[in-house]
């Protein structure tokens, strides 16, 4: 199973890439670094979703905080039969229901979002009805590591801990690059792990980029013993699966053209058939 | 309910709602009142106190509503408003979440607090964004009414409450749907919102003792319904309108837009407070700010006598 995982990730970033290349827009890195974690949620079973029946009462929520990763949530509720692959050909086109940032008229999609910093307070409102309604079902949210620059984050962070929300679940995907720079050059957000502890959570950090991880630490959530909200900080590589993408800033919200996509496809195709 | 506060008389009205609905939810901004001192004794787990956060107040709210939640916000109208807009912006107007955000100290209602606290700018705001409702309460009949209609909205709305004690205009049994009611008929209408009904009504009164027979028209639901509105004009040939909020797009300004739009060529005076006027450091009461600005009642006799001239 972590294999064929593993290959749906890449045969996802593949698509991605093609998607963005074809509407000449989106978020291609943004999308690359959180591809693994989507993928063991949704197709890993660690959420339990149900792609025929999007609002199932008892269905885990998933909030995408950082909006901007909308293809790669596209790709993998698509993959999951959410609605078919064929109708993201329309992404960002004339009479498609897809645009570059997260919105919730797609099947699947819970919340509308580009504006950062809101899917997790929305996120915490959404656990803590859950408890108030004696609901089960876990609420899973995946924030931007520049997405913690902004302030909202952390009145939520205290918010979710105070009133322990420990069925709240934050991944942070830490590709380490906003739009301009590296974060650590910009306001550096090390030490996380300090940080979120600091403020009432449990922490774990892991590489994002690995399937066995993953799955490890996904798969013990719901059993977890700890009155506190849980992050689980991921390490990523922001454009992971396109080597010209990676560590290099201000490839953030854009699709390569031309020769650059040419490359950039090869560069994907390399990586997946030693993956 | 005279002697009470737009805020106990909302409060208390949601209280006795949430005592039989598990489902009422008050997310607090560190905001407290009298009368939530007993919502928050004997229905805790319905009182979230999400502290001075008022974007998170608004995402959380916003996050319960989706699960069946029906969620009051509640804080000081600028911070409220303002502090938050762009969360207002995203889940309320753009997402369509139904949550009722309850605002504190339209106007100069917080008098002495200086320009932070004073709120005249929010009509503009949040009129200027779709699937909004404003609900500008001119008495405690009309907030308790309002207080009990959030709870069965479709939308979002934004209930601008007064921090004064003021008169009763209502009488409990008013349909509040309409939108906009007249409170005095005259051959000249005054439209007015929130508190300035009231200078309103006493403006009126005092032209009535110069000949001048003047009606007052209060407008409590913005977008405006356009057609009662139309209607209570009862075809007069000039308007006053008034507001207690600077007059660059706001109810002024959706005043003229209504009577634009339906073809109402009517002159209009619009009585305000001017962006040159600026904000605010004046102390001593309301009655001196509004002095200041031109907007007490003395000042809206003097204007509206030289306009119908």
């Amino acid at each position: 199973m972590k294999k064929s995982l593993k290959k749906k990730a890449w045969d996802i970033r593949k698509h991605i890439l093609n998607m963005c290349i074809k509407a000449e827009t989106g978020h291609v890195t943004s999308s690359m670094s959180c591809v693994d974690i989507l993928v063991a949620l949704y197709q890993g079973e660690m959420m339990r979703h149900d792609p025929k029946n999007p609002g199932w009462a008892e269905r885990d929520r998933f909030i995408l905080s950082k909006g901007q990763a909308s293809p790669a949530l596209y790709t993998v509720l698509a993959d999951c039969g959410y609605f078919p692959m064929k109708d993201l050909d329309k992404f960002a086109q004339k009479g498609g229901q897809f645009g570059v940032h997260l919105q919730n008229s797609v099947p699947g999609v819970e919340i509308t979002c580009g504006s950062l910093g809101q899917g997790f307070g929305f996120a915490a409102g959404v656990a803590l009805a859950a408890r108030m309604n004696r609901e089960l079902f876990l609420t899973f949210t995946l924030l931007g590591d520049g997405e913690c620059y902004e302030g909202s984050i952390w009145e939520t962070a205290m918010f979710a801990s105070h009133n322990r929300l420990n069925n709240l679940v934050a991944i942070v995907d830490r590709n380490y690059l906003c739009v301009t720079d590296f974060t650590e050059n910009i306001v550096s957000l090390e030490p996380m792990e300090d940080r979120w502890n600091s403020f009432g959570w449990d922490v774990e950090r892991i590489d994002g980029h690995s399937m066995e991880i993953l799955l490890d630490v996904l798969g013990q959530v719901r059993s977890r013993k700890s009155t506190r909200p849980l992050v689980i900080i991921a390490d990523t590589i922001k454009g992971e699966g396109v080597e010209s993408f990676c560590y290099q800033p201000v490839c953030h919200g854009i699709a390569p053209k031309g020769d650059d996509a040419k490359k950039a496809l090869a560069e994907l195709e390399r990586r997946c058939s030693y993956e | 309910m005279n002697n009470i506060t737009q805020r106990d008389s909302f409060w208390n009205k949601v209280y006795d709602l949430a005592k039989n609905n598990k489902d009422i939810i008050i997310v607090s901004a560190d905001m407290g009142a009298p009368s939530l001192d007993k919502f928050r004794t004997d229905l805790p787990a319905q009182f979230i106190n999400v502290g001075i956060a008022e974007q998170n107040g608004i995402l959380v709210a916003s996050g319960m509503a989706t699960e069946g939640k029906r969620v009051f916000v509640y804080a000081i109208a600028p911070f409220i408003t303002f502090r938050c807009l762009e969360q207002i912006r995203v889940n309320n107007s753009m997402m369509k979440i139904p949550i009722t955000i309850v605002g504190v100290g339209a106007g100069f209602g917080y008098e002495d607090s200086g320009p932070t606290h004073h709120m005249i700018e929010d009509i503009t705001l949040v009129r200027s964004m779709p699937n909004l409702i404003i609900n500008s309460i001119s008495d405690s009949v009309m907030s308790a009414a309002v207080a009990e209609r959030s709870c069965q909205m479709k939308e979002a709305n934004y209930v601008r409450l007064d921090r004064l004690t003021l008169p009763t205009l209502y009488k409990e049994d008013e349909d509040f749907s309409k939108g906009v009611a007249t409170l005095r008929k005259g051959d000249y209408y005054i439209a007015a919102t929130g508190s300035m009904v009231h200078v309103a009504l006493e403006a009126a009164e005092k032209l009535n003792q110069k000949g001048l027979n003047i009606g007052v028209i209060d407008v409590y639901t913005i977008p405006i319904h356009e057609e009662n509105f139309i209607a209570a004009l009862g075809g007069t040939n000039k308007l006053i309108a008034l507001e207690e909020h600077f007059l660059t797009g706001g109810f002024t300004s959706a005043v003229c837009e209504t009577l634009q739009d339906n073809g109402v060529m009517i002159p209009v005076k619009r009585i305000g407070l001017s962006l040159e006027q600026g904000y605010c450091y004046e102390y001593g009461g309301r009655n001196v700010i509004r002095e200041h600005y031109g907007i007490d009642t003395d000042s809206v006799v003097e204007k509206v006598s030289a306009f119908l001239k």
